[in-house]
């Protein structure tokens, strides 16, 4: 095992950190703002983590999903704050 | 000379190097969004943060790969992050303030309250005016 | 502003071609990919005093407000990265109303980016007229609010302003 492949393992493992806890985060988030904000940063680390591992198995067509999750990522924020905003008027 | 040289060893000691410092980053800022006190204050630490963070792992990858069409498809991504992560926090804070989320008590309003006061004063009253037309 | 869109979208197709299709001096990588770019970048700048004489003169100020931007972003994680690691933190959160000088909504679009991307800073509400920003802040020296608005002021808005003056 190269120190390269353990490098990527190893922040592989950090984004994971990272995830669980967002995750708290979103659970015990006392208004519905800082769920949105949550969910931000959840598709952000979702992001780096398909980078990673793009970059371990080497096979390129992954990126792809990244570009997407990017787009879908910042629709769902928007929808959810505008919903917010309709609703409590 | 050049013959001599390892590229593939160089390319991954640059990658690793830059995905180490975007995970920290992106491990720090999520530290924030458990520690901080306020809606506020955890959401200007998140967006700087994670936004730097993708960037340089993006980066990394595209160095590593060592493609055109690698490196055309990061530049999309990091670009598009960079336009699109300060408006959705914009309109995230906007939505909780309008939605009147508490500030934390050490937070200094005085330029504030005015703006609290009055837009919310005339907004509810248009929209009574609105509502009394029809 | 058109100008720049339209050779920055020339510079990297033609560049993608040149990897792709071209037979390149040395084999491919991203020092080498990003040199090519700034040559081709270099030469249409070179050739704009023929139709569009202030963008010659606004490019340099350009680059130096990139330049400028992402060092603050740096800085600003830096920052905050050590108010999160330490265990007592100092902040002093306030919110200031800034004054805008910057009038089309384009220009408030980007000040307000900039702000939210930088130190410690987060704009959260343009007033209904357009003339004042709401911007929160995480440190306040001193209880000094007007020396915080005039460094955002001096820093960002007066570089954006001759950018698109």
């Amino acid at each position: 095992m190269s120190i390269f492949s353990f490098t990527l393992i190893f922040a592989m493992a950090a984004l994971s950190i990272c995830l669980v806890m967002t995750a708290i985060r979103f659970a015990i988030g006392p208004t519905l703002p800082d769920r949105i904000t949550a969910f931000d940063l959840f598709v952000a680390n979702v992001i780096g983590i398909v980078a990673i591992y793009t970059e371990l198995t080497g096979n390129v067509d992954f990126i792809d999903v990244a570009i997407i999750l990017s787009l879908f990522g910042f629709l769902g924020s928007i929808s959810f704050a505008y919903y917010l905003m309709k609703s409590t008027r | 000379m050049l013959e001599n040289v390892n590229f593939l060893l160089i390319r991954e000691i640059i990658s690793s190097v830059f995905i180490i410092i975007g995970v920290m980053f992106m491990l720090i800022a999520t530290i924030g969004l458990l520690r901080f006190p306020d809606f506020y204050i955890r959401m200007s630490a998140i967006t700087k943060g994670a936004t730097l963070g993708l960037g340089l792992i993006l980066t990394g990858m595209g160095i590593y790969f060592n493609e055109p069409d690698m490196f055309l498809k990061v530049a999309l991504i990091i670009s598009f992050t960079f336009i699109t992560s300060p408006v959705a926090a914009h309109v995230i804070g906007r939505t909780a303030v309008r939605n009147k989320i508490p500030f934390w008590p050490k937070t200094n309003l005085d330029e504030f309250k005015g703006y609290l006061r009055k837009d919310h004063m005339t907004r509810n009253h248009q929209k009574e005016e609105k509502e009394q037309k029809p | 502003m058109k100008t720049f869109f339209v050779h920055l979208l020339i510079a990297l197709i033609s560049s993608y071609v040149y990897f792709k299709y071209g037979d390149p001096i040395f084999p491919y990588n991203a020092i080498w990919a990003v040199v090519v770019w700034s040559a081709i970048m270099v030469v249409l700048w070179l050739t704009t005093p023929l139709y569009h004489k202030s963008y010659f003169r606004k490019l340099p100020k350009a680059i130096a407000f990139v330049a400028y931007f992402l060092k603050e972003l740096v800085v600003a994680n830096l920052k905050v990265a050590y108010d999160i690691l330490t265990p007592h933190y100092r902040l002093q959160p306030t919110v200031v109303a800034l004054p805008l000088s910057v009038t089309t909504d384009f220009e408030i679009t980007v000040l307000a980016g900039i702000i939210t991307l930088t130190p410690g800073t987060l704009s959260i509400d343009v007033s209904s007229d357009k003339k004042i920003l709401y911007v929160h802040s995480l440190y306040l020296k001193h209880n000094d609010a007007e020396q915080l608005k005039q460094s955002l002021k001096q820093g960002f808005e007066r570089r954006l302003m001759e950018l698109t003056a």
